[in-house]
């Protein structure tokens, strides 16, 4: 059963993660590299932009409180080598994701099926995708938001919230169940999440708007190939192929 | 007699379940950590390596 679950993930977050990384690549990473043109020039523009009689803050503007000479922090070469790393990363999350999916399936007593991965998959990208987007929309880099603690917070109690709402409501069915679904998937959204800073970023609108979309349509595509890929991995990869053979 | 007949029919059964169980646990647990690592770790060069998966999965990045 264990060998089963693992390799079915593997399988699924793989093939999840190949078609993810391709779009990601084709239609968020340009986004991405546009938006961080404007995130350099910003201190910049910052400093340029303070009065004259600040002289403390504008010695201050535009860099970071790292000692002057120490090493700079390691990041993938622009290209090739971030793209490969933003595969990595996809594959872990991928693996990571369709473990879960598949531990959600099978604590459930579901046999996972392209059905039963479908569905569980839509549910988990509506807990991790669509519910923490509604109060925290997908950013890009240079925009302004709240503290990164305070978001990722809010985002992991979002989602786990919307995942045991809709556990309750999809799979207990009770009325008390449903009742308590709701409470939990509105709730985070009653409590609001943490809001951005009063300020205005240097990133246009457009290029905003149309990378938080492009973010959620990649996101849905993610984990139907999550679901669909661990319901035909389960039934098809490895020691299950051994069992009906 | 009667006992070795309810334990050899119900023996199967609960080990099944708690294989089930285990098999879930180990699961969710490596997936939560791969998918922390991914998509949270404070550390900057995982960040830096992650960078463009966590803005496209809507992770809180920066």
């Amino acid at each position: 059963m264990i060998l089963r679950l693992l390799s079915a993930a593997l399988a699924a977050g793989f093939l999840a993660a190949v078609v993810a990384t391709g779009l990601q690549l084709a239609l968020t990473s340009p986004l991405i590299l546009e938006a961080e043109k404007y995130e350099q020039r910003e201190p910049s523009r910052a400093a340029q932009a303070l009065p004259p009689t600040l002289p403390i803050v504008l010695a201050h503007a535009g860099h970071d409180h790292a000692a002057p000479d120490a090493a700079p922090e390691w990041q993938p070469a622009p290209g090739f080598q971030r793209m490969a790393f933003t595969g990595l990363a996809t594959l872990v999350g991928g693996v990571g994701y369709a473990l879960m999916l598949g531990a959600v399936l099978i604590a459930c007593g579901r046999e996972p099926t392209l059905q039963t991965g479908l569905a569980f998959a839509l549910a988990g990208f509506a807990s991790v995708s669509l519910a923490p987007s509604l109060g925290l929309p997908p950013e890009l880099p240079g925009q302004e938001a709240a503290p990164l603690l305070a978001r990722q917070a809010w985002w992991v109690m979002t989602a786990a919230a919307t995942a045991m709402g809709l556990y309750l409501i999809g799979v207990r069915r009770s009325f008390i169940a449903i009742l308590g679904g709701l409470v939990l998937i509105a709730g985070p959204h009653i409590a609001g999440a943490p809001p951005p800073p009063d300020s205005t970023s240097e990133v246009p609108a457009a290029l905003a708007a149309q990378f938080a979309a492009r973010s959620l349509a990649i996101g849905a595509v993610f984990w139907a190939m999550i679901g669909l890929g661990f319901g035909w991995a389960w039934q098809n990869v490895g020691p299950a192929r051994r069992r009906h053979a | 007699m009667t006992t070795t007949t309810q334990s050899s029919s119900f023996a199967p059964v609960a080990t099944r379940a708690n294989e089930r169980l285990m098999a879930a646990a180990l699961a969710a647990f490596l997936g939560l950590g791969l998918v922390f690592m991914a998509g949270f770790s404070p550390a900057i060069a995982l960040h830096n390596a992650a960078h463009d998966f966590r803005h496209a999965q809507n992770f809180p990045c920066h």
